[in-house]
């Protein structure tokens, strides 16, 4: 049985989100290759298109509330630490509602991994702007330009003390794959920024054209210079280091 | 019959609140039931701390307003208490009181000598007690062995030498007399709160620290009952705990008013995910931050409705400290048996109170639970709809899938008007399954004596008990909230709360459909059997 669940996905033809999920079955269909049974494999989405996710995976799954992904996996995780904790979360998901819990499920090393479905805008309400939508940046809340600077989540996270950080191109499938699988695999917190493309609101797909790889830097300082490069993909920065739970069940013992 | 009730006083940072916990466990162990009341301010040195012992030898849940004797450790705090001090006072002879009968002890200079920092008058204080009201020295030495065990040296040579002051320059007012071999404990109620959960199976704890429910925190991090972590906020707290329950490991949150605010759209998810979650909402005065360190009865309607939408929701309060051992073993119980979250209502006055408790393990039985834990192929149907409206629990490595959203049987996302109009049903049917368990679970405690009686619940209880027995009224401590449960009432009805409405005395008048007089107090304070009997009297 494949890991896809016989709902029929409501996202808008051409959204860049099927290059997520398509990427995540793969990703993840490896990982059920290697023996691991699905029913570890536990995810939750937040709210917003990125949350529908949930209904499609045959898969463990909570289909929480706005921004509370991080918790809801770290919690999962601290009382049953067998299982993989992936968590699916939007730019105003995870970056205006709940961008206090990525922070410090970075800052703790807590083994989940976070996929974030960045399309700089608020798509399932009509489009807002978002915690990472430019200066300037129109939308129905900002009719006469945005305000505010826009958040880099990869420099957030690495200053957060993420151990894996990365980006990718929902419409750059086998390098989506490869960053997916590496991030699942990674022990402890694992974030993933992926550029998906809005049709309906915030169509970026030409930037195809501008996205380059990187090489894994050697020091977060690196790390977070590669990264100011918007179009920039790769695994910026890894490294090892005891995670949450470890800590928390050796503390405890 | 004996009763004894001490207040000693001073500023944080003179050991005010440890001084009492010693006394009452002196007391505990010479047999005696003792209730300690801590009044603290928000703040770390200086300012105004009380702890007020009450020994008895009948069962008591509550402090008195007067005093028998006085422990004064700052001259500034005896104003505070001086029309409540109806028998002597020990004071330090750095200052004057203006009180007879009064000793002064060099209480500084005894501290001093021995080369130790101020906090160690505390020990002199007791050591000075001791010797006028007729306590053994040589027991109290050996409470402190047992409270602080190699340290405890430096306060029992204090101690004793502030006895032997005393024997040369006072006199001794009483003898309390030794009246069994008591175990020389006492119990907070967060404590009891804290053991009760742990009986009932808890795994996993989340709380952010937030007066009065921190020391549920603490007792778990440090006897290591259950995992418990202190998150960023109190929302992590919550949603880790449904993280952890969706895990299949039964989890609890803590925390005060606004606290719990925060954590209302989570309360939420976990009714429509049907997701077990025990919440220790532990009352103090608000709004807002109110005032920090005082008890209050003021979240009664929030906890009952907390949150957006209907899902079934079990409210209950403890009375005393061994009824908070069972009811938050009970409600873990059953946030599990109906998949729904429950709410542990307390307050200040119960967490933070000592009182000699026993727990009745076989009282409370731990539920088997019939979790489905396997893997499966396809997905379960989780949220199968039931006559009942119970479905059967499961955890991964099944593929179970839960949502915030209106779902179908298998945990899948629907706007479909059919499907929502039964999933919704089927949830709420627990509320009658919730029902009929409350009723048979002691949903309130009824005391007979009396055609008119006084209903109350949480801590106010144990003072209440004392005033209505003296005056010949019944007694009703409600337990249960939602759903409320009440006894049949004869004659009038008065209800005793900490709040301006008399939130409980509202809904009581829905049920009964008569009025409800009240005595409510807002004032952070807790009530005396004092206060309730001037209070009863008056009305009648």
């Amino acid at each position: 049985m494949g890991l896809r669940t016989e709902v029929k996905v409501s996202w808008c033809p051409g959204c860049g989100n099927f290059g997520i999920l398509r990427a995540f079955e793969k990703a993840a269909g490896r990982l059920v290759d290697e023996g691991i049974p699905r029913g570890r494999i536990a995810v939750a989405s937040g709210i917003g298109c990125h949350g529908k996710i949930s209904d499609y995976l045959r898969l463990p799954s909570f289909h929480v509330i706005h921004g509370r992904v991080p918790p809801f996996l770290t919690g999962l995780k601290l009382a049953n630490p067998d299982l993989i904790a992936v968590g699916f979360v939007g730019d105003g998901d995870g970056l205006n509602e709940g961008v206090e819990h990525l922070i410090h499920a970075a800052r703790r090393n807590t083994d989940i991994t976070i996929f974030l479905h960045n399309n700089n805008v608020f798509g399932l309400t009509t489009g807002q702007v978002t915690a990472t939508s430019p200066k300037g940046a129109k939308g129905k809340s900002t009719p006469y330009g945005n305000p505010e600077n826009p958040l880099n989540p990869c420099n957030l996270m690495l200053v957060s003390g993420a151990t894996f950080v990365a980006r990718a191109f929902a419409g750059k499938h086998s390098q989506l794959v490869e960053i997916m699988y590496s991030a699942i695999k990674h022990r402890g917190f694992s974030f993933v920024e992926i550029l998906q493309p809005c049709v309906s609101f915030n169509d970026f797909w030409k930037i195809r054209e501008e996205i380059h790889d990187i090489r894994e830097a050697e020091s977060v300082e690196n790390a977070l210079r590669l990264c100011r490069d918007k179009t920039a993909c790769g695994i910026f920065y890894r490294k090892e280091e005891e995670t949450f739970e470890d800590a928390v069940h050796r503390i405890n013992k | 019959m004996f009763d004894f009730n001490v207040c000693i006083a001073g500023a944080a940072g003179d050991g005010v609140k440890e001084a009492g916990e010693i006394l009452a466990k002196l007391l505990s162990n010479m047999g005696y039931r003792v209730f300690v009341y801590q009044e603290y301010e928000s703040l770390i040195r200086g300012g105004h701390n009380a702890s007020v012992v009450r020994c008895s030898e009948k069962e008591i849940h509550s402090h008195r307003y007067y005093y028998d004797a006085m422990i004064c450790l700052e001259d500034y705090v005896f104003e505070i208490h001086r029309k409540r001090l109806r028998g002597f006072l020990i004071h330090d002879s750095e200052f004057e009181c203006d009180f007879e009968p009064s000793f002064s002890v060099p209480m500084l200079e005894i501290v001093k000598e021995a080369g130790m920092p101020n906090l160690y008058r505390n020990a002199a204080a007791l050591g000075a007690l001791c010797y006028i009201a007729g306590l053994d020295v040589g027991d109290l030495a050996k409470i402190f062995v047992a409270e602080y065990g190699d340290k405890a040296e430096t306060d029992t040579e204090i101690a004793s030498k502030a006895y032997e002051y005393a024997k040369e320059n006072c006199r001794r007012v009483l003898t309390v007399l030794r009246i069994s071999e008591g175990d020389g404990k006492v119990v907070s109620g967060s404590e009891a709160i804290a053991l009760g959960m742990v009986r009932a199976g808890l795994k996993c704890y989340y709380a952010y620290p937030m007066t009065p429910a921190s020391s549920i925190l603490h007792c778990l991090a440090k006897k290591k009952f259950a995992l418990a972590v202190q998150p960023e906020n109190e929302i992590a707290a919550i949603m880790m705990a449904i993280g952890s329950a969706f895990a299949g490991k039964k989890s609890a949150v803590g925390t005060s008013g606004g606290g719990f605010a925060l954590m209302t759209e989570s309360v939420s998810l976990a009714g429509m995910a049907e997701v077990p979650v025990l919440i220790v909402l532990a009352q103090r005065s608000g709004p807002s931050t109110g005032m920090a360190t005082f008890t209050a009865q003021e979240d009664l309607h929030f906890a009952l409705n907390p949150a957006h939408g209907e899902f079934p929701l079990i409210v209950a309060s403890p009375l005393t400290a061994s009824d908070a051992f069972s009811l938050s073993a009970t409600l873990l119980n059953m946030a599990w048996q109906f998949q729904t979250p429950a709410i542990l209502l307390t307050e200040k006055h119960l967490t933070e109170s000592y009182e000699s408790a026993e727990f009745d393990e076989n009282e409370v039985k731990v539920n088997e639970l019939d979790i489905f834990d396997s893997e499966t192929d396809g997905i379960f149907p989780r949220y199968e709809i039931t006559e009942n409206g119970i479905s059967r629990y499961a955890v991964p490595p099944a593929i179970v899938k839960a949502n915030s959203n209106e779902h179908d049987e298998f945990g899948i996302t629907t706007d479909d008007a059919e499907m929502a109009t039964r999933m919704y049903a089927k949830r709420m049917r627990k509320e009658d399954l919730i029902r009929a368990e409350a009723e048979k679970l002691e949903p309130y405690v009824c005391i007979r004596n009396g055609s008119d009686t006084v209903v109350t619940w949480g801590s106010n209880y144990g003072a209440v008990v004392e005033a209505a027995e003296e005056l010949g009224y019944s007694v009703a401590g409600i337990r249960f909230l939602r759903p409320l449960i009440l006894p049949e009432f004869k004659g009038e009805v008065v209800c005793v709360e900490c709040n301006y409405r008399g939130l409980l005395a509202g809904m009581v008048e829905k049920e009964i459909g008569k009025k409800v007089s009240r005595i409510l107090r807002w004032d952070g304070r807790p009530f005396t059997p004092e206060e309730i009997r001037e209070a009863l009297s008056k009305g009648r």
